[in-house]
């Protein structure tokens, strides 16, 4: 157990006292409390009463545990952390990154969300039910736990717990494997197997994606988790709802663990599994034990094994494989029956943020291992799978039919970033040349060579794994076999041991040689962008950023600006000065001669820079339309650069209201005329018609990309103006009210970041399955002109694209399918590439495999973009309740089939799935679906959406919130962002200083009574009245100053964001934006978790009850 | 009287210097009644007068000596209508005695120049509005003038100027696909142009390659340029609006008018700095692109350099002044496509249709004159190639606005240099010698009818009871718009006999031309010239003396040449043959059947040799010449006087040799001679041509032989005469010298009578021509014989 417990890790725990109950799996609500918490729940939604009190002073010290352990385990991870492009962040930058610390932060992320607040606040209610008696255990247990976590660090240490847990994951008997990794990483390794699990450890404390950590556990170790049992918070909860004291969590970083711990941890069979801390070990282990064989095995990791759901109330722990994985159930506990009142709010599930990184091996005995949540922090070691990082599968195992995948209720779909950010001590990609002729493709569906294909007769034929044709292999490619199957010279040959590798293409994938990378900024100079600082931020930013495009003689560089009229420039050095040419037919677009105004880097920095200088001035001086014609603006750098193809980067300000594209104001148009509003109110999230769209088709296919900052005062109709950036691979950044003081820096960092982030030019992209599945569509941001291929003008490191899959015959149980990216792209050095990048991953016919093998991040992250997707199209309500309803199908499904018991009394989640429903309330809360926003919010948010990463989806629904008055000075170890505090004001107190942040925007809320000393320092205010709209982060010269800048720092590494600041305080409108981000309370755009999940089971009790 | 006598004073050539009375006898003179009117003619006795003129209120005719004056009563009688017209005020003191200029006997050509006051509304409505021309006679109310004026004034000061201190617009149009040198070259003298203007010279400049430039000359960041699609062709709106000048149509009294600034015109002394500076920055854009000629859109330049002059609403003057260096590929206007492969037209193309892009790009250009003439803006083109330019579609606009038209070969020529010098000459007074926007009104007696007028000018087609319903050239008027014109420039104006009038022989009438123009200064002249002539009866002796061969030689040029746009050659020659056989018949003197008692008097003499030489010139014949050579020589025939027509027409040729003075010899192959040097003079061409012993001798270099200073002098005696020749001309003609056999010898052979030819029997040791066509000996006898037909 103690074992488990670990992965718990603590580190969430840890960090968050509350968290603990991340580990979610760990069910250790009282078994009492979860019988009634359903009833409870209904009733009280009061919970947090109790807890209220307790929170607060949690948040003060306790959570020792969370903090304390993850921390430790954290810093030894951190340290990879730091990821090379991204810190955009510009002064800051150079803060702490590297060190430890960053590890530490993440860690905090994790821990930030689950954990925290809830556990501590609501005490009672949810306990995870799991370890029945446990209660007591559980919190105790768990908490230490956690505070073992340490022992998570320690991998050793948890070796021996692990070799518990391992023992459990025999059970799932999939991973063999596994024993050997416990050694290893201690924790950690038991999870080999599942390595998933180590991860969870590990995990935890890494990824930021704290979130799922919780659930990541499982898998890993699913052994583990029991121990960890995360529920150790949620023990404690469980155990003595009241006790919040002992949740204080929040203070906890310090210490708390220890205490609690030990004891406990049995309880933590819910976190616990996953983590399954070796610290705990003894003490879980024994009582998760029972559960863990069949937890253990079962989680994520082992496909085979059955994954027990969680339940509410109870835990179905009636089967020792659900018990194990499963988890977390809601329980209302508590509240037994009497109903009192209140659900046990340490007991809901929370994501649990990991602290350390950790280690995954994509392949493990053949087996697919599933992957780490999205949002850990993990080191990838590509065995032969694909890392998750470029791609990820909502399942990690197959459904062999589709009646099996429908009766789950999830949905089958790939999340593909093919050029994402690997970490930093992960191993390149390699790249081979396999010379003329160019890589070995299957002759029948084109597929490449990769590690699944078989060779056979002696290496003289090959079976397409895709396909299943043979194919002779060709004669300079033969290699005999080894007695094991496999060419003696697999490992040797990364095609042939690595699921991503770039191969050199060859003429034969070029319709022309390779574009060299081309530059071309447009900028709004139309009197209201000049006015409001708007031009001369963007001159700044890219008179900075010139030199770090790339460098090579090719590299081309061009620029324009525009009103009522275009305006390029002619650049070439033979000119005394640059000239201004003006194209005056914004209708009928055309421009100068490429060759003038489209030059070499090196001829035109020279003018470009007086230029960029001159710009904002002149415009000022001359005086300047009102109008601006973007799209014929862009039409025209698009003629500019149309023979090479290149990015064109907008800078736009204003509604375009004249020229081609122009479009009108139909946000005032849509108010005036209500009727019509309501009905129609998703039209305007449409664009307004064909004009943009048949434009951005014809970029495509002329390989330029678009990139549109948008800094404006005012409605632009982002939903038309989108599109163009979508068709061609790019993106659009939204300053919105654009303030020259502050949003500069963020300005120059966003450019910054897009130019210099891994990318790529004139891409094509292709997604192969295995016959039995076949593609059904694409989502992303990108052109599809063919049914196969989607064109991608543009890639980078920061574009997912969604491919959505349809089986179209029966699959083989036990036998692999594989899909297969390749994406054909330049690089900025002029290379053509193909990076190939092959996932395989098992079938199975067992519906309680795949609840097991859910990837939750991933499956939410569909969830979110298909929403998204819908928006527009579909009037809100109709989306709304699709949402809910997806996610109450699923839960149903695994009610009906996989858990065994129940009481009705019970909501039972799916260990994996156990924060889909937190998920889907903050979903519904979030900018997009709501229908009272500005319509260009909602038209940025789902085109964020669009190309968002796995890894930000979930923040970008429930951000991340951390408490940033009291962090003092800190051990090395400790993970540099502070503990993870729950979506709740319950944890926000008067006198603290909070920060949230997306992925995006950053919140800092200043609480009334917030100790002025704290405010001078951070601030350099002295009370929150003077708090400045315009906010601008700076640096003081104080510990604490310090402090919050390093945060700040590595929070924008991990996001590679340079986020926007805004300060908020109570009574004030900018304090109700804060308060609107807390999804878990009640606001008038939604129920509070606890109801929502009140709602959710009632629901499911109908539905089952009916059927 | 001697013809040229009277023109002196006059400016004025007629055809016939006194007029049957009756129609059918008018028409069975052959040569119509014509008068070639050099408006503008310089004279040293010409009468300046500071005030304005008197008008006739019924006709608009300017009191002149002819008119009837009734001292007493302080009445005159307009000469034209007999209208009775009262003197104003300030003729108080008139008298027998005391005669105003306008009314001695011997000024038939007076000049009004009104003070340099700002012209009163009254006498400045021309300037905004040639559309309300003949109102001051009929009363158009002053109220409307006024609005005018104003509107102009106030639409000009927005070029930040007063009114009065603007002076005339220039817009230079440059083909940026010269190559270097030639750009370089060009680039200086457009520098010097500028230097030179006068401070208040309005200057744009437009620059096109693919595309057309327009740069901004008010802008001081940066070099500013609207850049304009090459391929659109732009209507004034249009371009106005993407210049950003449009004005605004509607003014309301009193309240000012919006200005939009703009930088695309300014006074020289606003922007000399920016113009150099965007002149030197002008760089060629030549693309070697192989097998391709280089872009260029010199249509859609002009059109934006025309937009531009509307919208800034000059009426001051301006020339829009294209310097190019090759054909237009693409836009408007287009000669040719950029493809090597694909010649340009050649005259065959265009009689076979093989020139696709022929008659859209005239049409293109007419219209691009008729904006042209609304706006009074000239449009001069130099055209510095080897090959041709689109001269000939471009000769439209150019010839009705009365602009200069350039060929030559480089900008790096002393031609193209001074060519462009002379046109920005300044007088003592330091004006521009340039007139702008004037126009050229007719008022006749009665029974005269205008039918219309060749030479490089717009009918306004204003119609009085004394515009003929028969229409010669531009017709239907008795007003014409001149963009601007030349103290050389000449009209060929045609009347005819008023059917119904029962004239008395023996009458007079008279015909008075009204020249409006702006002057170097921009102030309005006015110069009107009266002439008048008598009626004779029919069959009178007098008809045939007062037979001006010379002006009938050029009128029927001019006929001819206009004729020639429209059928072939061929018809055209077969119309001259017609002619000038009914014509002979008519006036020679022969025996019936009789080709050898055949004779002409002596004021008739000429003419056949005339005809002769004019349906062999290049103006008739235009093979051996691209179109726009042709167009070329066409425009220029059209503009000059006689003299310089008749030169056209049959070259001079003059003898040097160790006799004597120079003589004119004949225009024959005679004349050539070893011993001799000739000059001969066709206006286009100066050839000196020495006969082979003096090129030899010359070649010996005795010339420089102190003991042969008479063979040096006899060298430099054609030299020194050419050199004269050559200086009144614009375009200068080209200077040749060639020795006797040699192959520049090509220009004076070509011109030559070929008397003797290879197929002649007796040679005589003369030069022979190597030709098919018929010598003026067989001409004349052929002539001869059909006169005599009956």
């Amino acid at each position: 157990m103690a074992a488990p417990g670990a992965p718990r890790p603590n580190s969430n725990t840890n960090n968050h006292p509350s968290q603990p109950p991340p580990p979610n799996y760990n069910p250790n609500s009282n078994p009492n409390s979860i019988a009634y918490n359903l009833s409870n729940l209904n009733l009280n939604p009061p919970p947090s009463m109790p807890n209220s009190g307790s929170t607060p002073s949690l948040l003060g010290q306790p959570p020792n545990f969370p903090s304390s352990a993850p921390l430790p385990g954290v810093p030894s991870v951190s340290p990879p952390f730091s990821r090379p492009g991204p810190p955009p962040g510009v002064l800051p930058r150079p803060a702490v990154p590297p060190s430890g610390p960053p590890q530490s932060t993440l860690p905090p992320n994790l821990a930030p969300f689950r954990p925290t607040g809830t556990p501590i606040g609501q005490p009672a209610p949810f306990g995870y039910r799991a370890p029945p008696g446990s209660i007591p255990l559980l919190t105790g247990s768990n908490v230490p736990p956690s505070s073992g976590a340490p022992p998570p660090g320690a991998f050793p240490s948890s070796g021996l717990p692990s070799g518990p847990v391992v023992s459990a994951p025999p059970p799932p008997g999939t991973r063999p494997s596994t024993p050997s990794p416990p050694l290893t990483t201690g924790p950690l390794l038991p999870h080999s197997s599942a390595s998933s699990v180590f991860v969870s450890n590990g995990p935890p404390s890494f990824t930021s994606g704290a979130l799922p950590g919780g659930p990541r556990f499982p898998p890993a170790s699913s052994a583990s988790k029991p121990p960890v049992g995360p529920p150790p918070t949620m023990g404690f909860a469980g155990a003595t709802p009241e006790t919040p004291t002992m949740h204080s969590l929040v203070g906890s970083p310090a210490i708390a663990a220890p205490p609690p711990g030990t004891p406990l941890q049995p309880a933590p069979p819910f976190s616990a599994p996953p983590q399954g801390v070796p610290p705990p070990p003894g003490s879980y282990g024994s009582p998760t034990w029972p559960r863990h064989p069949g937890q253990v095995a079962p989680p994520p990791p082992i496909p085979g094994s059955v994954q027990p759901p969680r339940m509410f109330g109870m835990t179905p722990q009636p089967l020792p494989n659900q018990s194990m994985t499963a988890i977390p159930v809601l329980g209302q506990t508590g509240a037994p029956v009497s109903g009192t009142s209140k659900v046990d709010l340490n007991q809901i599930p929370h994501p649990i943020p990991s602290s350390s990184p950790m280690l995954y091996e994509t392949l493990q005995g053949n087996q697919a291992n599933p992957p780490p949540p999205a949002t850990s922090d993990y080191i990838v070691r590509d065995t032969g799978n694909c890392s998750p990082r470029y791609m990820r599968c909502t399942i990690s195992q197959i459904p062999c039919t589709a009646d099996l995948l429908t009766a789950s209720g999830m949905q089958l779909a790939l999340l593909v970033q093919p050029l994402a950010l690997p970490h930093p001590s992960e191993e390149p990609i390699q790249v081979v040349d396999f010379g003329e002729s160019g890589p070995v493709r299957c002759s029948r569906c084109k597929g490449y060579i990769n590690p699944f294909m078989k060779f056979i007769d002696q290496g003289r034929q090959f079976i397409c794994n895709l396909c299943g044709y043979t194919d002779e292999t060709p004669r300079d490619y033969r290699c005999n076999l080894g007695p094991d199957g496999r060419r003696r010279d697999a490992d040797e040959r990364p095609e042939l041991c690595r699921g991503t590798v770039e191969f050199v293409a060859t003429k034969e994938y070029m319709v022309r040689g390779p574009m060299p990378p081309v530059y071309f900024f447009l900028i709004d100079v139309s009197m209201n962008a000049v006015q409001t600082g708007a031009t001369a931020a963007a001159c700044s930013a890219i008179s900075q950023v010139i030199s770090d495009l790339p460098e090579g003689p090719q590299t081309m560089v061009g620029i324009a600006t525009f009103d009522s009229t275009i305006h390029f420039y002619c650049l070439k050095r033979a000119l005394r000065q640059p000239s201004m040419l003006v194209i005056p037919d914004v209708q009928d677009v055309y421009t100068p001669l490429q060759t003038d105004v489209v030059v070499q880097l090196s001829e035109g920095r020279q003018h470009l820079e007086v230029l960029l200088e001159t710009i904002p001035t002149m415009f000022k001086k001359n005086g300047t339309p009102a109008e601006s014609s973007f799209g014929a603006a862009v039409q025209a750098a698009f003629l500019a650069i149309k023979s090479s193809g290149g990015k064109v980067l907008v800078f736009q300000s204003v509604l375009p209201s004249i020229g081609l594209g122009s479009l009108s104001a139909r946000e005032a148009e849509g108010r005036t005329n209500i009727s019509a509003r309501q009905k129609e109110a998703h039209k305007l999230l449409q664009p307004a018609d064909k004009t943009l769209k048949t434009m951005a088709m014809e970029f495509a296919e002329y390989q330029v990309c678009v990139d549109v900052f948008i800094t404006t005062q005012t409605y632009v109709d982002i939903a038309s103006i989108s599109v163009v950036p979508r068709t061609t691979g790019g993106q659009v950044y939204y300053y919105y009210p654009f303030s020259a003081v502050s949003d500069s820096a963020k300005l120059y960092n966003d450019l910054r970041w897009n130019v210099t982030r891994p990318q790529g030019f004139e891409a094509v992209m292709r997604v192969r399955c295995s016959q039995g599945i076949q593609v059904q569509e694409y989502h992303g941001n990108f052109c599809k002109r063919t049914p196969t291929d989607v064109d991608l003008p543009g890639i980078d490191c920061d574009k997912t694209i969604m491919v959505t899959l349809k089986h179209d015959d029966k699959l083989q149980d036990g036998s692999e399918c594989a899909f297969q990216c390749a994406l054909l792209y330049t690089t900025v050095y002029g290379q053509r590439r193909i990076r190939l990048t092959t996932l395989s991953l098992p079938c199975t016919s067992m519906l309680s495999n795949l609840f097991r093998s859910a990837d939750l991040d991933t499956q939410f992250a569909c969830f979110l973009k298909e929403a998204a997707h819908k928006i527009p199209s579909s009037p809100l309500l109709q989306v709304r309740e699709q949402v809910t309803n997806l996610c109450i199908s699923i839960l149903l499904s695994y009610r009906k089939f996989c858990a065994t018991v129940t009481s009705s009394g019970q909501l039972i989640l799916p260990e994996a799935l156990k924060l889909l429903p937190l998920y889907t309330l903050a979903l519904m809360k979030s900018t997009g679906l709501q229908s009272d926003g500005r319509i260009d919010d909602r038209s940025i948010w789902i085109n964020y959406v669009s190309y968002l990463s796995t890894p930000l989806a979930i923040p970008l629904v429930y951000p991340r919130m951390v408490a940033i008055h009291n962090h003092g000075p800190k051990d090395k170890d400790e993970s540099l962002v502070p503990p993870v505090i729950p979506l709740s004001s319950d944890h926000v107190n008067d006198d603290g200083i909070y920060l949230l942040e997306n992925g995006e925007d950053c919140l800092v809320y200043i609480g009334n009574s917030v100790d002025s000393n704290i405010l001078q320092q951070l601030f350099g205010i002295s009370s929150p009245n003077e708090i400045p709209t315009q906010f601008v982060l700076q640096q003081y010269d104080n510990p604490l100053s310090q402090k919050l800048n390093d945060v700040v720092n590595e929070i924008r590494r991990q996001r590679c964001s340079y986020l926007r600041f805004k300060l908020c305080k109570k009574g004030d409108p900018s304090g109700a934006l804060f308060f609107s981000y807390l999804v878990e309370d009640k606001s008038p755009s939604g129920p509070s978790y606890v109801e929502f999940l009140v709602h959710v089971h009632r629901e499911i009790q109908m539905k089952m009850s009916s059927s | 009287m001697d013809f040229i006598e009277l023109e002196a004073i006059e400016g004025l050539r007629w055809s016939w210097n006194s007029w049957p009375a009756s129609k059918p006898e008018c028409s069975a003179l052959i040569v119509p009644l014509s008068v070639m009117c050099t408006p503008l003619m310089q004279s040293s006795e010409l009468p300046i007068l500071t005030y304005d003129p008197l008008l006739c209120s019924q006709c608009g005719a300017v009191l002149n000596p002819y008119a009837r004056v009734d001292y007493t009563s302080r009445i005159w009688y307009c000469p034209f209508c007999y209208a009775k017209n009262p003197f104003p005020r300030s003729y108080s003191g008139i008298g027998e005695t005391n005669l105003p200029a306008e009314l001695f006997p011997t000024y038939s050509t007076v000049e009004y120049a009104p003070g340099r006051k700002i012209p009163s509304p009254r006498a400045n409505p021309g300037g905004p509005s040639l559309n309300s021309k003949h109102n001051w006679a009929n009363g158009l109310s002053s109220t409307s003038l006024a609005s005018m004026a104003s509107f102009s004034s106030s639409s000009l000061s927005s070029l930040g100027g007063d009114l009065r201190g603007l002076g005339p617009a220039f817009v230079f149009v440059v083909d940026a696909c010269t190559a270097e040198e030639e750009l370089r070259a060009l680039k200086n003298e457009l520098l010097l142009v500028v230097e030179q203007l006068p401070e208040n010279a309005l200057v744009g400049l437009i620059t096109f390659d693919s595309m057309v430039r327009v740069h901004d000359l008010g802008f001081s960041e940066c070099l500013r340029v609207v850049l304009l699609h090459g391929d659109r062709e732009l209507s004034s709106e249009q371009t106005q609006q993407f210049l950003g000048v449009t004005h605004i149509k509607q003014q309301y009294l009193g309240k000012a008018p919006v200005i939009q600034k703009q930088g695309f015109l300014l006074p020289v002394s606003e922007c000399e700095f920016n113009i150099t500076t965007t002149i030197e920055e002008i760089h060629s854009s030549v693309q070697a692109m192989l097998g391709h000629r280089p872009q260029r859109c010199t249509g859609t330049a002009i059109l934006a350099a025309l937009g531009l002059l509307e919208g800034c609403l000059i009426n001051t003057g301006s020339r829009i002044m294209v310097f190019t260096s090759g054909p237009a590929t693409r836009g408007p206007g287009i000669v040719v496509d950029t493809d090597f492969r694909n010649a340009i037209r050649n005259h065959r193309d265009l009689v076979n249709g093989h020139a696709p892009y022929y008659s859209k790009s005239s049409s293109f250009y007419q219209r691009v004159s008729q904006r042209l003439s609304d706006a009074s803006i000239v449009l001069d083109v130099f055209a510095l190639s080897l090959d041709q330019v689109g001269a000939a579609e471009l000769k439209g606009p150019v010839e009705s606005s009365g602009g200069f038209m350039m060929l030559g070969e480089s900008f790096e020529s002393s031609q193209f240099r001074k060519c462009v010098r002379h046109i920005f000459n300044r007088d003592e007074e330091g004006n521009l010698k340039m007139y702008f926007d004037a126009t050229i009104e007719i008022v006749t007696t009665k029974d005269v009818k205008i039918c219309g007028a060749l030479g490089p000018c717009v009918s306004l087609q204003r119609k009085n009871n004394l515009v003929s319903k028969n229409e010669v050239g531009e017709g239907g008027t008795y007003m014409w718009k001149l963009g601007t014109l030349t103290s050389k420039t000449c009209f060929a104006f045609f009347f005819q006999v008023s059917d119904e009038q029962k004239v008395q022989p023996g009458s007079a009438f008279s015909i008075q031309f009204i020249t409006r123009y702006r002057y170097g200064n921009m102030g309005i002249r006015k110069r009107v010239t009266t002439a008048a002539r008598r009626w004779v009866g029919s069959h009178s002796p007098e008809i045939a003396a007062g037979f001006d061969q010379e002006a009938a030689a050029s009128v029927m040029a001019r006929l001819a040449i206009n004729r020639a746009e429209k059928c072939q050659a061929r018809d055209v020659i077969r119309w001259l043959d017609d002619g000038l056989v009914s014509f002979a018949s008519k006036f020679g003197d022969y025996v019936q059947e009789d080709p050898s008692s055949f004779r002409l008097s002596s004021n008739f003499s000429l003419y056949p040799q005339f005809m002769y030489y004019l349906r062999r010139s290049q103006f008739i014949d235009v093979f051996n010449s691209t179109p726009d050579e042709t167009a070329f020589f066409r425009l220029m025939l059209n503009r000059e006087g006689v003299v310089g027509s008749l030169i056209m027409i049959q070259p001079t040729l003059l003898e040097y040799s160790f006799d004597g003075p120079p003589i004119p010899v004949l225009l024959d192959v005679r004349s050539i001679s070893p011993d001799v040097i000739l000059l001969f003079d066709s206006y286009f061409h100066v050839v000196i041509h020495y006969g082979s012993k003096i090129a030899q001798w010359k070649k010996l270099g005795y010339d420089k032989d102190p003991n042969h200073e008479n063979l040096r002098k006899l060298l430099e005696a054609p030299e020194l005469d050419a050199e004269q020749l050559v200086a009144g001309r614009i375009p200068a003609p080209k200077i040749i010298k060639c020795d006797q056999h040699g192959s520049q010898a090509r220009f004076l052979l070509a011109k030559l009578n070929p008397s003797v030819t290879h197929n002649s029997t007796y040679t005589n040791g003369s030069d022979i021509i190597f030709t098919d066509d018929l010598s003026l000996q067989v001409f004349i006898d052929h002539l001869q014989g059909l006169a005599v037909q009956s």
